[in-house]
């Protein structure tokens, strides 16, 4: 399939999964008032961080607003995520080219999955960049950092529960017989 | 020049990274102003469509559940019109009759005040700082800016955003909003939310020696943009606090937030005018 097709069919997917699917499972882990906070996982960074290695940095960085923005006209957070997508776009050549033992033009036409980086590589470089997302977009939306424990609370519970669904969906939409795409 | 553009070409990544996060970050200033931007919203033709194609589907699972609240109000309109045939009102029209005959300000005024629309609710969301519910009504129904909305239990929010065939409409549930609110016996009050639990609630502004109980009603006061005596809650606990003689009340919100479905939009025909007295005697 055409790499251009196949990132558009993806972006779709992780659009409609995240906002029809992702946004109506109120996650709460107990039930109690004062308790715990309710909260989603957000797996939309994933389109971003499945691009082809060669993508160039201000095409990650158009591609990640385009994605913040729909999610904020979806969600009706104008610029929220925007501005937490955009931020793990600019950084994830350097997060890439930091994690892989060669130089990133060397791979060609491959993408980052985890049969090209193998599992551990690619959960440190997923993980990081969604605490990173998850901790931006958060610390804009509460916008205050009075109660900062509130805020890593829901950090590290949406966090949690966004790891796994991006595992589960990896596990789901990864092929296992031999032939590359 | 030619520094310059060479400048721009090394550091052309940093200057897009820069150029876009200033975009959003206006786009957010834009929102959290009153009048926002209707664009990248809920409400646009786009995403209201998408939601409109998925509540189509999962219409169907929450008919039973409706129909049981739809009875439910049924039955409470019916035990208030059954109190209202009970009052004589040929006995009570004091009012009617006119102290000097010139005087014409005590005659009754019809305030055909509100009007109710239904609406289907499209879109819901408790878990964020700031929820908004989309409804499938916008302005070639008549919806528009600022009008309140309320759910057969309770209150919802008012709307912030319109197009033609969708609104957007901000919940109690969030940090913006703020509701006036009353206890049975009057004393006012107003209602925030603490962005933690989507179903409690929290009265502040009420003085100490209040005695308030465990399960007392709180209900929309007179000048809050609701048609007034809506319930909003009940009483869960109450909490002195040390600084004043303020004490914050706890309530469980009356509307179930989390299965939302159809609601109705309030205009009120007569707040243009009290707004714009207001205004004008507020600008003094």
């Amino acid at each position: 399939m055409n790499v251009y097709i196949k990132n558009i069919l993806r972006f779709c997917i992780i659009i409609l999964l995240q906002v029809l699917i992702l946004n109506k499972i109120n996650l709460r882990w107990w039930n109690e008032p004062s308790g715990f906070p309710v909260f989603i996982p957000y797996v939309y960074p994933l389109f971003i961080l499945l691009l082809p290695f060669e993508t160039p940095v201000w095409g990650l960085l158009i591609l990640g607003f385009i994605l913040g923005i729909t999610v904020d006209t979806f969600m009706n957070t104008a610029g929220m995520h925007a501005c937490a997508a955009i931020l793990i776009a600019y950084l994830r050549t350097n997060v890439l080219s930091a994690l892989l033992p060669r130089n990133l033009s060397e791979y060609d036409g491959l993408q980052p999955s985890i049969k090209t980086m193998g599992w551990m590589p690619f959960l440190v470089y997923s993980a990081f960049l969604i605490v990173l997302h998850h901790f931006v977009f958060f610390t804009i939306e509460l916008w205050n950092l009075s109660n900062f424990g509130f805020l890593l609370l829901k950090v590290t519970a949406s966090f949690l529960t966004s790891m796994l669904f991006i595992i589960v969906y990896l596990l789901l939409f990864t092929r296992q017989s031999s032939s590359r795409v | 020049m030619r520094n310059f553009i060479l400048f721009i070409r090394r550091f052309f990544n940093l200057i897009l990274f820069l150029i876009l996060e200033i975009v959003c970050i206006v786009l957010i200033e834009h929102t959290n102003t009153l009048q926002g931007n209707d664009i990248i919203s809920s409400a646009n033709t786009v995403s209201g469509l998408v939601y409109k194609k998925q509540s189509d589907v999962v219409y169907y699972f929450g008919l039973r559940k409706m129909n049981d609240s739809l009875l439910n109000e049924n039955a409470f309109l019916r035990k208030q019109i059954d109190s209202l045939h009970s009052i004589d009102t040929l006995k009570d029209s004091l009012v009617h009759r006119k102290i000097y005959p010139t005087d014409t300000s005590l005659h009754i005024v019809k305030f055909a005040d509100y009007i109710y629309r239904t609406a289907r609710v499209i879109n819901n969301s408790t878990n964020a700082t700031d929820n908004y519910i989309t409804i499938n009504r916008g302005s070639n129904d008549g919806i528009a800016k600022n009008m309140a909305v309320i759910s057969g239990t309770g209150i919802v929010g008012r709307v912030e955003h319109v197009s033609p065939h969708f609104a957007s409409v901000i919940s109690i549930l969030s940090s913006k909003q703020k509701v006036s609110a009353k206890l049975k016996n009057g004393t006012n009050g107003y209602i925030i939310w603490d962005e933690k639990q989507p179903d409690v609630l929290i009265m502040t502004d009420v003085p100490q020696q209040e005695k308030v109980k465990k399960g007392d009603s709180v209900f929309t006061a007179v000048f809050s943009i609701f048609s007034p005596d809506i319930l909003i809650g009940t009483v869960v606990k109450t909490e002195a606090i040390k600084k004043n003689t303020m004490q914050q009340i706890y309530l469980q919100s009356s509307t179930n937030f989390h299965n939302l479905q159809y609601v109705y939009v309030i205009e009120n025909k007569m707040i243009m005018e009290k707004k714009k007295l207001e205004d004008s005697s507020g600008k003094k």
